[in-house]
């Protein structure tokens, strides 16, 4: 019972990056169709940010106090930031101009995006994985036996804060309508005097800096980066995206909950080797009996 | 619609993960032409040695070191060539995508093999890609010298005949450090003369660590100890914390690493703190010594073995060690002094192969005078037996203390 309960909180914290990450693709998806997988690299870019951010406020340990929230707030909202613009820029240099082009060719500059990312990431940060300061202390309260750490409650819920946030944006405002409006009909949507461009492009800001705040959050909780992370990772985000229901907010954080408490049971039981195989099993027997994912796509449209 | 973009992102994703290795072996593959002589005016006849070793990526870090040991020992034997011949290394990259990578190894050796003046090959540092390269330098009759490749089926057992397929008989692969079932061994003993009853083992699923994982395995056992469980990693991962809780719930005196730092041996190693496992010992091959670079001082209280001499402390390695500083103003890397060896042996078989007749010797020439080497070279004499290992193997034993590795002391194995 322990080790259970040991292992789930293990993988709600997992999850909980998996889920940050997946918001992006559902989004990207929703409004435009496209797969972007670049974006696991821009969480890993996102980790290089706020580490080069730490660096020069010259943190390079556990910090306390006002520094604390200070020096986090600054991490957290820079790496966000600088992510949404390199997001945005991606789209205006790489996306923009394939928007009316056969599906697969976006997709595959969107293959070959990444790429450049990561040889960029490379030559930046070097090639072995880089050690990340330890900002955050990590003191932990014990329920029913298990430890439950600062940092783990942090990553989980700044993951919960950002879906609802998202969804009151996506809901209750007026580029949240037009975001909506583009993702049902983006020519109707023009004719209605919608700026489509500017609507993607923010699709693109916001996805890409939750990335940033991913990459922020697991650069604290690894406490380690590396400019490789983000294809792993991407790609089970991009599983959790589509275990929702692709295009669907809510779906992309139960979809990224769930392959985390997957992974770690599938590790915890069956062995290492054997967790991606049986997340990636679990995926294609969601898809078999549920084609659109557990909460079905596009909830953009179900206004 | 629902059913067709669902289906569509399941394609997209299985044409990515399948496409992914093949578009990124083009786009990362640094292929560096190194001269290693300035060549003096009279160049003559151009002959050259090709290495192959992971230089991007993870496995940098060791991997640069020891390409410049190798380029270190081309320079120096430039002045025994006999006349009219320059002597050249030519380094290439296995990694892809960071990770040292077979296909890619496999086509570098294809490569040399098509330039006529590559005579032998120098590489490369993983067993796996070992395992892709011998067949087919082996039926190019082309030698190869590994620096550090350690797995026993590479030169022993019917796996390794296997591997020369083309020409069973004639032994192309050689290596001048010695195998894992030797670092298994020799952690397994050192881990019971510090009283450790009880060990969870885990490895990366390579040729390399699952060869390391199953010699300690045995060993351990055999000596009395207590194999807890034994699991794998996989691959492209960066939590490791799920197989941690595991193993902290085992409770085990000492944590065996089958693998090496960049696929996920150092990551595992940092994990270990976050689960309560930082006092636990932590063992492993010469795949972790480079743990520092990614654990820091969170890799204090691991060990590991090297399947090599420490130069820096043989009498016979100084004038090496020196040259070394002095050319790269660096310190030597584990593997420096091997793959200078390694490079040195290439080099003497190509010399006596050209001998006083001054042509360009055959591939086979070269082979069959790497079988009959004896020389010395910074790591003690070295010669090969008849399945191309050396004849005098030695191994050192290290620890991380404050974030630095530090030597032990040197073992000296009885055959």
């Amino acid at each position: 019972m322990h080790e259970f309960l040991a292992q789930l909180v293990n993988g709600i914290s997992l999850g909980g990056i998996y889920a940050l990450i997946a918001l992006g693709y559902t989004m990207v998806y929703g409004i435009i169709g496209l797969i972007n997988f670049a974006h696991g690299d821009v969480y890993t870019l996102g980790s290089f940010f706020a580490l080069t951010i730490l660096t020069a406020l010259g943190v390079s340990g556990e910090l306390h106090g006002v520094a604390l929230v200070v020096d986090v707030a600054i991490a957290l909202i820079g790496a966000a930031l600088l992510c949404g613009i390199v997001g945005v820029l991606i789209e205006r240099l790489a996306y923009r101009r394939l928007r009316n082009a056969p599906r697969l060719a976006p997709l595959i500059t969107a293959i070959g995006v990444s790429f450049i990312l990561e040889n960029i990431m490379q030559v930046w940060k070097g090639p072995s994985p880089v050690s990340f300061p330890a900002v955050v202390p990590n003191p932990s309260i014990a329920v029913a036996g298990v430890a439950i750490g600062a940092q783990q409650i942090l990553l989980v819920g700044l993951a919960v804060v950002m879906m609802v946030g998202l969804q009151l944006f996506i809901h209750n405002t007026r580029l949240g309508r037009a975001m909506r409006a583009t993702a049902q009909d983006r020519d109707a949507a023009q004719l209605m005097g919608i700026n489509i461009n500017k609507t993607i492009m923010l699709t693109f800001l916001i996805g890409s800096a939750l990335a940033g705040v991913a990459g922020f959050v697991s650069g604290v909780y690894y406490q380690s980066t590396w400019f490789f992370n983000g294809f792993g990772a991407g790609l089970k985000a991009f599983t959790a995206a589509v275990l929702g229901g692709i295009g669907n907010i809510g779906g992309a954080m139960l979809g990224g909950f769930l392959i985390g408490i997957i992974e770690s049971f599938a590790t915890w039981k069956f062995g290492g080797q054997w967790s991606n195989v049986t997340v990636f099993a679990i995926l294609i027997l969601v898809l078999v009996f549920r084609p659109s994912g557990l909460l079905g796509e596009a909830v953009f449209e179900r206004a | 619609m629902r059913l067709i973009l669902a289906t569509a992102a399941l394609a997209a994703l299985t044409a990515c993960s399948g496409n992914s290795s093949g578009t990124k072996t083009n786009t990362t593959t640094t292929t560096s032409a190194v001269t290693a002589a300035p060549s003096p005016a009279t160049a003559g006849t151009v002959v050259k040695i090709g290495i192959d070793l992971p230089l991007s990526g993870g496995d940098a870090s060791v991997g640069i070191s020891t390409e410049q040991g190798a380029l270190l020992a081309i320079e120096q034997m430039q002045k025994s060539m006999p006349r009219g011949f320059t002597l050249q290394g030519v380094a290439v990259d296995d990694a892809v995508q960071g990770v040292h990578n077979p296909e890619q190894g496999a086509a570098n050796v294809r490569s040399f093999i098509s330039d006529n003046a590559v005579l032998a090959v120098v590489g490369p540092y993983n067993s796996n890609v070992a395992r892709a390269q011998i067949p087919v330098t082996n039926a190019a009759s082309m030698a190869q010298i590994g620096p550090s490749v350690v797995a026993d089926n590479l030169t022993l057992g019917p796996e390794a005949k296997q591997l020369r397929r083309t020409n069973p008989n004639l032994i192309t692969f050689f290596r001048v450090c010695t195998t894992d079932s030797r670092q298994g061994s020799a952690l397994a003993q050192f881990a019971q003369s510090l009283g450790y009853k009880r060990a969870y083992i885990i490895d990366d699923n390579e040729t390399y660590g699952l060869d390391l994982a199953d010699r300690f395995e045995k060993d351990f056992t055999a000596d009395g100890g207590t194999v807890l469980a034994r699991d794998h990693l996989a691959k492209n991962t960066q939590d490791f914390k799920a197989l941690l809780l595991k193993v902290a719930a085992a409770k085990p005196d000492v944590v065996f690493f089958g693998g090496v730092t960049s696929t996920g041996g150092g990551l595992l190693r940092k994990q270990m703190y976050g689960v309560g496992l930082g006092k636990v010992a932590y063992f492993g091959g010469d795949g972790i010594a480079d743990l520092a670079t990614v654990a820091g001082a969170q890799a204090d209280g691991s060990y590991y073995t090297l399947a090599a001499p420490n130069a820096e402390k043989l009498p016979a390695a100084q004038a090496f060690v020196k040259a070394y500083r002095a050319r790269y103003s660096s310190d030597i890397g584990p593997y420096s002094a091997n793959a200078y060896a390694a490079a040195q042996v290439a080099a003497n078989a190509v010399i006596r192969a050209i001998g006083k007749g001054g042509g360009v010797p055959s591939r086979a020439d070269v082979v069959a005078r790497v079988a009959t080497t004896k020389i010395e070279t910074p790591i003690g004499s070295i010669s090969f037996d008849k399945n191309g290992d050396v004849t005098n193997p030695v191994l050192s034993l290290y620890g991380f203390k404050n974030g630095q590795s530090y030597f032990i002391r040197q073992i000296q194995l009885k055959l």
